[in-house]
């Protein structure tokens, strides 16, 4: 039995070497941004640790921090394929344990585009990982709209990750990690609110949209959502089907910390749309995920071997 | 078998009279008034009539979150709570087996909430208040709520939670809905949280906290809050005991749209702990809410007595 991995993230190496050196990386001053010991980990470090874990294949994300969508696009563009390079170098070099997953700067549409062709087209990476939001732009916005149909027509996953932080929550209320623990799974419901509501998914039926976090609160909630479309024609100006018949058009990771949320995902989605992704090396990750996936007693052998490898196997041809 | 339902509002006929005739109210304008919802102008008799027409006995009536105004002076404030909790006593008044009645407060001041919920309580035979999810911005882990709160606990009143204005929701997503249909929805989730993780349980242990839409989030989404709470320790700042002890702590009304997510509230926070709550009058309301209570086929028929009218009858001694 395999594993496959496909929420795990890299703080880079040319990162880190820049911060230790005491030299600025792409506008990144050093001690701007802080480095957790497992995130300075080598590639080798890493299969050690996947190795104890039981994971076969990490596809791996660069850190949600260096998405800087607020910067000048001329700056970043640089950083990211800076990133993008090195988690390249570590599929070359591991091409058994590592896919690629790349950041692109989604300030820039086009510049985005270019980089994802680029990495998917030129490095075989699968997609890019990108926020549930551009400077407060959802991806409802036309302006995003070329993006999905490149990735679309590349055949690339659009991993959905908050930026570290920076939820609607945090105005709210910045204690207790709510920030996270509450956030994350609010900014993913709107974010699966944005393509659906938006008529993304019905302008490209064939795009992949993976939404981190079992997507947040998003199958818990779509009853409200579902009679919000019932009731109120600004609900109904993109789509003509219940936004409940869009679930099933996305893939989720089964980052829930809850089995009885895992088990309403996979009713409400559909055990071919459920796939595994632990949050390496965060404290919010699954700490044993195989261990605890295999542990499951609601969910049946083969709904476990679909999460753990089958459904990525497919999705990423893999 | 009865039926009792907390979550049913009003717009206070004082307030149409005066803006229907182009005066100011207290000022406030139509526009406050969700006029346009033509159920909003119902008088009393015909809203038992309406009542007798979806087999709803009894409702617990709240004026509309548009008359909370926290954000005005507490003296005018005050004063639109008053005429609001007057007007409802008189409905209570003239249809003593049909209607009871929850405060509007001016959260503003505590003292002088305080003040109106011991006038509503004791004076006008009320049940509890309905508040927000937040004051001008502050959640209720602050400690100026505090007293409200051991006032509450000490009248036995309920404390009733509805957003009013906009949720956390809006500001990212203004279009379709989705400030309803995800924002309340959000929002209770923290105000779950803020209760929880503030120490606001621990120090009022037998303060009844209801959440509206079926406590939002709160109940899917507390696998993760457990998660943060076990690595994180600003989430441990209040409480030693994770957030999920927690959920048997509050009351929910029904409001969830959904058969399944009704279903894992139960699960998840105990059927003594549900109650029924409609929404009505608004669009968002469940349209025939006995009906579809009494056609869960995954609840049995003790829980659906319990949500329809058991556990308020305990709760509030109706």
């Amino acid at each position: 039995m395999r594993s496959i991995d496909i929420h795990a993230h890299l703080t880079p190496q040319c990162f880190i070497r820049a911060m230790r050196e005491g030299r600025e990386w792409h506008g990144v001053k050093p001690g701007e941004m802080g480095i957790g010991p497992r995130n300075s980990w080598t590639p080798e470090q890493r299969i050690d640790d996947m190795n104890s874990l039981g994971v076969d294949v990490h596809v791996v994300s660069t850190f949600s921090f260096y998405y800087y969508y607020d910067r000048d696009p001329g700056v970043i563009l640089p950083m990211h394929r800076e990133c993008n390079d090195e988690v390249h170098q570590m599929t070359v070099d591991y091409p058994d344990r590592f896919k690629g997953m790349a950041i692109i700067p989604m300030q820039d549409v086009k510049l985005a585009i270019e980089e994802l062709d680029r990495c998917v087209n030129g490095m075989g990476f699968v997609g890019a990982m990108i926020d549930d939001h551009v400077n407060g732009k959802t991806y409802d916005d036309p302006e995003f709209l070329p993006l999905w149909k490149a990735a679309e027509e590349m055949g690339a996953v659009m991993l959905v990750h908050q930026q570290g932080g920076q939820t609607l929550v945090r105005d709210r209320n910045p204690n207790y990690h709510l920030h996270n623990t509450i956030g994350n799974l609010v900014d993913r419901a709107v974010t699966f609110a944005s393509f659906v509501f938006g008529g993304v998914m019905d302008a490209c039926p064939d795009l992949r949209v993976c939404l981190c976090h079992g997507g947040g609160y998003t199958c818990f909630g779509a009853g409200r959502m579902d009679r919000g479309w019932q009731v109120r024609p600004e609900a109904r100006v993109n789509i003509s089907q219940p936004p409940s018949s869009y679930l099933n058009k996305f893939y989720y990771d089964c980052l829930t910390h809850s089995e009885p949320a895992l088990r309403m995902l996979i009713d409400t989605v559909g055990i071919d749309k459920v796939i595994f992704g632990t949050d390496w090396p965060a404290d919010m990750a699954i700490d044993w995920p195989v261990s605890w996936i295999l542990g499951l007693e609601s969910l049946t052998m083969e709904e476990k071997e679909a999460i753990l490898y089958k459904n990525l196997e497919n999705l990423l041809g893999i | 078998m009865r039926s009792i339902d907390i979550h049913a509002h009003s717009t206070p006929q004082c307030f149409q009279r005066a803006v229907l005739a182009g005066n100011e109210w207290h000022g406030m304008t139509a526009a406050d008034g969700e006029l346009f919802n033509p159920r909003n102008a119902w008088t009393p008799d015909q809203r038992i009539a309406d009542m007798n027409s979806i087999g709803i006995d009894i409702q617990v009536v709240s004026t509309n979150a548009g008359f909370y105004q926290y954000d005005r002076d507490v003296a005018v404030t005050t004063a639109i709570a008053r005429d609001c909790n007057d007007e409802i006593h008189q409905m209570t008044m003239d249809y003593p087996d049909r209607l009871a009645g929850l405060a509007n407060i001016p959260m503003q001041d505590a003292s002088a909430a305080v003040a109106e919920l011991d006038r509503a309580v004791h004076q006008l035979g009320f049940k509890g208040a309905m508040i927000g999810d937040q004051v001008n911005g502050k959640t209720f882990d602050e400690p100026e709520f505090l007293p409200v709160w051991q006032a509450a606990e000490q009248m036995g009143a309920v404390i009733f939670i509805h957003q009013g204005g906009g949720t956390i929701g809006t500001k990212r997503q203004p279009r379709y809905h989705v400030r309803n249909t995800i924002g309340n929805l959000a929002d209770r989730a923290v105000t779950f949280a803020a209760f929880t993780f503030g120490g606001v349980m621990d120090k009022c242990p037998d303060l009844k906290v209801l959440l509206a839409h079926g406590g939002g989030y709160a109940c899917f989404g507390i696998g993760r809050m457990d998660r943060g709470w076990q690595v994180r320790s600003e989430a441990r700042v209040n409480i030693d005991q994770p957030p999920s002890n927690y959920l048997d702590k509050f009351y929910y009304d029904c409001l969830t749209h959904s058969e399944p997510a009704l279903r894992m509230l139960i699960d998840s926070v105990g059927i003594d702990r549900v109650v029924l709550g409609t929404d009505w009058p608004a669009d968002m309301k469940i349209d025939w809410p006995v009906s579809w209570v009494m056609g869960l086929k995954s609840l049995t028929q003790d829980e659906k007595e319990a949500i329809l009218w058991k556990n308020l009858e305990k709760m509030l001694g109706l």
